[in-house]
Order: C-alpha cells, then structure tokens, then sequence
C-alpha cells in the first residue's frame, strides 16, 4: 500500500524549510512551542485524546528558565479516522512556525511513514506514543520501505516509547513455552503480517526448546478450518498458534478447533486478534470458544510513575487517566528534557533538541520508567504484554521484557 | 442437465462402473485421511454440492454462468441468521429434540423460499431482458448483481464477521473407535444427500423436470412443444436458489458464522465443482463438489491447506483441457 508521496511531501518541506530558515533557524525568542500532531476527532479520539492531555500536562507543569513554553495541537483525524495527507500536511505547518523545536505524535503508524520525511527533512524531533510499525525506525529485510527510506540516510528525528511489533512473535512463544506448551501446531494467514508473526514465533519457540507438530497456512476468506483443526489434533499439539488478524479467520479457527474437541488446548496470537470485546472482535465472534486464548500488545502494562500521575491527572482533566495518556506524557516530558539540555548548552535550536534526546544516549526519566534511545529512534524498553480471555473479556497475564536482547 | 441425460452422454460400460468407482474412492479416501478428516470432506462435499447445482441447473438451461449464485448463498446465511436469532429468537443450542426439529424446519422453510423467490426476481430483472443479447451481457450483469447483493449485506449487517447461534448442540456425537463423529456433521450430508435426491427424482419423474430438461436441450422446439419457456427458466432459477439457501443454512448452523464476502470464494469452488462435474448436469456437479472438498481436506490433512485452492484450480485446468465435459459429461460440453 502506498500511504503517501514521498516526493511531493519532500518538495513542500523544502519550501517550508526555505522560509523557516529566512526567519532564522536558531530559536532565540522567549517563546518555544511543542507541538501535539494527533487524531483527535470521531473515534480515534477515544484512544488519542488521552495522549494528548498527558502531553500538555507535561508542558503545563515544565519550566524552563528564560523561556515560555506553549503546546501548539493538531488535529489530523478526518471523517473520524486519522488521515496520513492531513498528518504529512500539519507536520509542515509544524516546521513552517519557527518556534516548535519538538512534536508529541502521531499516533497511528500509517500517518508516521507520511510523516517522518517532513520532519527528518526539516531536523524536527518528534515522538509517538504508540507507533509499533518496526518499518518506521529498522531496516529489515524484504520491507517494502524502511526506516533509513524515510530518512533519507538522515540522522534519527523520530523516536517512540512503544516497541516494535516484530518482537510479538519471539515473546509470545517464549511466554507459550513458559506457559507448559511444547509442541506447537501454527496457522498462519499467509499475508505479510500474519506469515511474519508465525515465522518469527516459530523460531523462537524452537530455539526455547519447544517443537513444532505442524505448520499450515490458510488465506483470508476461507471459511473452513475443520480440516486443519483435526490435523492439530491428530499431530497432539497441546497448544495452538495463529499468525493473522480476526478478520482473517482467527475466531473460525478457534470455533473449528471447539468443534473437533480440541476447544481447551490454549490459542496464542499476536496483538491480530487483541481487539477488544466489540462487534466483529475475536470475542464476540469465538463466544465460549474464545476462553484460554492469548495475545500479544507492543508495551507494558507497569507504569512506575502510575500513582502519582492518577492525581495530577485527575485534578487537571476531572478524569481518571487511562490507555495513552502516560505514554503522552511521557513523549513530552522526554521532548522537555530535550530543551532543556539544549538550553543549558546555550543553543536553543531543532538540531540541538534533537541531537541531545538522540545522538547522545541519554537516559530519560519518565512516567513509564527510564527510557533510551538507539540510533533510529527506538525505545529501550522492550516489553511485550500478554493478554488472556477470561470470562469473556481479555485480563493482562503477564509481560515479556526483551531489554538488552 | 439430469442423470437421465447423463447416461445418455456417458457409454454405457462407464455409468455402470461409476458407484463402483466412487464407492473405491470413499474407501480409499477413508483409509488414506482417517475417519475424522473423511467426515470433513464428506460435510464440507455436501456444502459445496448444494451450491454447484444452482450454477449447473442455470447453465445448463440458459447457459450463463450466475456469478451472483455465490452471493446468493451468502445472503441466505443472513436470512438463516435472521431467522433463527430473530424470529425464532434463538441464542444457543437448542437441546430439546421436538424443538429442534420445528426450528430446523421453519429455518429451512424460510430461507430456501425468500432465496427462491430472490433468485426469481434476479432472473427477471438481471437476465430476462438479456436473454437475446450477446452472451457477454447476462454475464456482466451477474457480476453486478453479485456486488449489489454484497453491498446491501454489507450495509444490513456490517462488514466483520458475525457469529449465528448453532442451534443443533455441537455436543451430541458418537464415538467410532477413536473418532467423535458429531451428529451435526451427519445432519448436515443427509440434508445435503436427501436434497440432492428429491432435485434428480423431481428434473427425471415431474412434467416440470422434463419441461426444464427439453428448453435445456433446445429452447425453441421446446416453445414449440408447448413449454412456457419463461415459466421453465424461472422455476429454474426458485430451484438452484432455493437449493443455495439450504446451503445457506447448513453453512450457518455447521459453522455458527458469516460474512458478507463469504459469496466470492465458496461461490468459485462451486462453480469449479460444477465444471468438473460436467456443466449442465446436476449428478456430476454434486460429485464435483465432494471431490473439491475431499482435495481440500487431504492437502489440509497433510500439511498442504496452504496450497489447497492452487491444487483444485490445477485440476480445474487439467479437466478444461483434456475432459472438458467433466466427471459426468456434460450437455453442453462443447461450450463450457
């Protein structure tokens, strides 16, 4: 899928950081801006507006000597769903007012990839709350485009407090071994994602110890999965893997293996078939069948700084803080730290902000614990959730911390 | 068009040798998959079946092929679902016998008749006006009707996959040595099985069936004997429909979902099916659409499900080219 048009989205940058450098690119007036890119109307509002309180929380209760510090918000969500045209077109506007040195956002990986060749162009540090698209930072083999493609060979601009997503399958099958599964049947979509998330399952499930009693792969829009069910059972796996989202069959699967008698062996899968409890979800459309299913989410659940923000948050906002609004405040107060290591170097510019949260090394002490980041902008912290149905409704099991692997 | 005609086509020797031949096969298939996955095939066959009928029953009387017949059987899972969550006001297995037997027949009733009556008006608006137009014109209006019947799905009911309460308890079975043979599975193929009877015994013993077996072999000395051509290629149409909502609801009550992309991909294989039974006749397309599913099955049961539809589309290939009047031979072979 082709998300953007890096060219053209590059030439307009260009103009936009013409005019910012007749201005002046060294920011020496009292005002700095952090900008907040985000989705933040219909339905992406329910998950992005807490990372954006979180944000401007940060940037409320931060001082800087001799500077004023503003938040500047964005909204790039159209029709209720973020819009990479409109994320690509307020990056510009970012990089075209010359006060904004750093931006929280975005939130989607698809609005990122439009994104990060208008600020890596333009030195603008920004940082997504919740980006686990392993394209947008690596360079893995057989990606259609990569990090360094969206930098065009620049220094890293884009950092994350999300992990990647392509340790999903390496922590759910050491989670699964953990777990007393030893030999495995894997399903797989046989799309990009779900081939991918069952290779890599695979062979770290092999490399703990575990063997594999068979591996097959079914596309989406199959409707019968009695076949493959009964060839898991026949090979006595005692516990399943499917790589692939619910759409592509996840639910039919478990049903299938319900239906063969094999309903009670646990069902691994990746943040694919994490989607909640709603209408079409993996949930709803298992039933009874979904119990003793288990699935990955980039992340962790264990926020250091939980408690004392709850309150700052609750008296801020008037309501409880939930899903992204540490992450959100995290990204800020990581971008404040930044300024504030640049102002005390006396040079108040994006490169300088930049460089000291990126080129350095530093250590970031956050509402989510300390945080590092590699030269392409990844986070340190590489934990990976574990979710589990119980009673109808997914319930955190466990976390898989893959730091310094 | 029937298996009257099928003899007819066939040598003699071979439409001797067939219950034989397909008897070996199932023994050989038993033996080679094992009960459990025989059992699959035998209830994914019968699926399969009762949707190649419609696109053999229509070919071989107005040679089209309906490419809207696969979303018929789409949409007659969501009347199914309808049906049984809304009007019979269902949510779980039903564990009473009598019950479930009125249930079954209502859900049955239901849908096999507003299918039927569907593929009627279908005929009548999307195909009539074309019947003297060049082929190429009834075939591009099936695929539009085909989108039209996905997108109104779509719009009733949403675009994920919905789960449909099985009310026949997925529970009840018995045990053959180590095999659990569920009597939904059981259900399911001698639905299929006595549905498939009652269509041959209908198209070779009623004046209808031999109506819609002349306007099949030649429509105007049909009309000239006194056939309402008209009347034949409707009830053509009320029959392979309502025959696609059994399927509908066999597919709902052995599955327990639906979605509404569901037409496109079962609809292919059926209409494979029909092929290599012989296009135009009904007996090969029931047996096509078993030899499909006992395909899937195998390639499933030993790893291949990953290559399952490039194996049957190769076969596809291989009967186009060296028999292409299929299994059973085909009326109209020539053209298929």
């Amino acid at each position: 899928m082709k998300v953007f048009n890096k060219k053209g989205f590059a030439a307009l940058a260009a103009v936009a950081i013409l005019a910012a450098a007749c201005g002046g690119s060294s920011t020496t007036g009292k005002t700095l801006t952090i900008g907040i890119g985000l989705p933040l109307n219909g339905s992406a509002l329910a998950s992005a507006g807490p990372a954006r309180d979180g944000a401007l929380l940060a940037i409320k209760e931060a001082s800087i000597e001799g500077y004023t510090l503003v938040a500047k918000i964005l909204d790039h969500a159209k029709e209720g769903a973020h819009n990479p045209d409109q994320a690509a077109a307020d990056m510009l506007t970012f990089v075209g007012d010359e006060t904004v040195v750093g931006v929280v956002g975005p939130f989607n990986s698809g609005s990122a990839f439009a994104q990060i060749p208008v600020s890596s162009e333009a030195g603008l540090l920004q940082c997504s709350p919740s980006n686990t698209n392993p394209n947008l930072t690596k360079d893995l083999p057989g990606a259609e485009i990569s990090g360094s493609d969206l930098r065009e060979g620049r220094a890293a601009n884009y950092v994350r407090v999300a992990t990647t997503d392509d340790l999903q399958g390496p922590a759910v099958a050491d989670y699964a071994y953990s777990n007393g599964a030893r030999n495995v049947y894997i399903l797989d979509s046989t799309d990009a994602y779900g081939k991918g998330i069952a290779d890599s399952f695979e062979a770290q499930f092999i490399t703990a110890g575990g063997a594999v009693a068979g591996r097959d792969g079914l596309p989406v829009g199959t409707t019968d999965y009695s076949a493959v069910a009964a060839e898991a059972k026949s090979l006595g796996a005692d516990a399943i893997f499917f790589g692939g989202v619910t759409s592509d069959g996840a639910p039919l699967f478990r049903k299938a293996l319900d239906q063969a008698g094999v309903g009670a062996l646990p069902f691994y899968g990746g943040d694919g078939i994490f989607d909640g409890t709603g209408e079409g979800s993996y949930i709803a459309i298992s039933g009874a069948a979904a119990e003793n299913s288990f699935a990955s989410i980039a992340g962790s659940q264990n926020i250091p700084g939980k408690a004392d923000f709850d309150t700052k948050f609750m008296a801020e906002f008037g309501v409880a803080a939930e899903g992204y609004a540490y992450a959100g405040y995290a990204c800020a107060q990581i971008l404040i730290e930044g300024i504030k290591a640049a102002v005390a170097a006396g040079d108040v510019t994006r490169e300088a902000v930049r460089s000291a949260v990126v080129d350095k090394g530093a250590a970031f002490e956050t509402v989510i614990g300390s945080v590092t980041f590699d030269s392409v902008g990844d986070t340190s912290q590489k934990y990976i959730s574990l979710f589990k149905v119980e009673n109808g409704t997914w319930v955190f099991a466990d976390e898989v911390d893959y730091t310094g692997k | 068009m029937s298996a009257a005609e099928a003899t007819t086509t066939v040598p003699r020797s071979s439409a001797a040798r067939l219950p034989l031949t397909i008897a070996a096969f199932l023994a050989a298939t038993l033996f080679v998959l094992g009960l459990d996955q025989f059992i699959n095939a035998l209830t994914l066959g019968a699926i399969y079946a009762l949707i190649a009928l419609g696109y053999t029953m229509v070919y071989g009387i107005i040679e089209l092929i309906n490419f809207a017949h696969g979303d018929v059987y789409m949409a007659s899972t969501f009347v199914a679902m309808f049906t049984i969550q809304t009007l019979l006001g269902r949510s779980g297995a039903i564990e009473s016998i009598p019950e479930l037997v009125i249930a079954l027949v209502i859900v049955f009733a239901v849908t096999a008749s507003l299918m039927g009556l569907a593929g009627v008006v279908i005929e009548r608006f999307a195909y009539r006006p074309l019947r003297r137009a060049p082929r190429l014109a009834p075939l591009i209006t099936a695929i539009g009707v085909s989108f039209i019947i996905q997108n109104i799905i779509q719009f009733a009911f949403g675009p994920t996959i919905v789960s449909v309460p099985q009310i026949i308890p997925i529970s009840w079975s018995f045990m053959v040595g180590e095999s659990r043979v569920p009597i939904l599975n059981l259900f399911v193929v001698a639905a299929a099985l006595i549905l498939m009877a009652v269509l041959q015994l209908f198209i070779a013993r009623t004046r209808t069936g031999r109506a819609m077996r002349t306007t099949a072999m030649d429509r105007d000395a049909s009309a000239l004997m006194g056939v309402d051509i008209n009347r034949t290629i409707m009830l053509t149409f009320l029959i392979g429909s309502a025959l696609a909502g059994a399927a509908g609801v066999v597919h709902v009550l052995y599955y327990g979902n639906t979605q509404f992309g569901l037409g496109f991909q079962s609809g292919l294989k059926a209409f494979t099916a029909a092929v290599l039974g012989g296009i135009g006749n009904t007996a090969g397309a029931a047996l096509g659409g078993f030899l499909i599913a006992f395909v899937e099955v195998g390639a499933s049961s030993f790893g291949y499900g990953r290559w399952g539809g490039g194996i049957v589309f190769t076969l596809l290939v291989i009967f186009l080219v060296f028999r292409p009047t299929g299994l059973l031979g085909s009326s109209t072979g020539d053209r298929a």
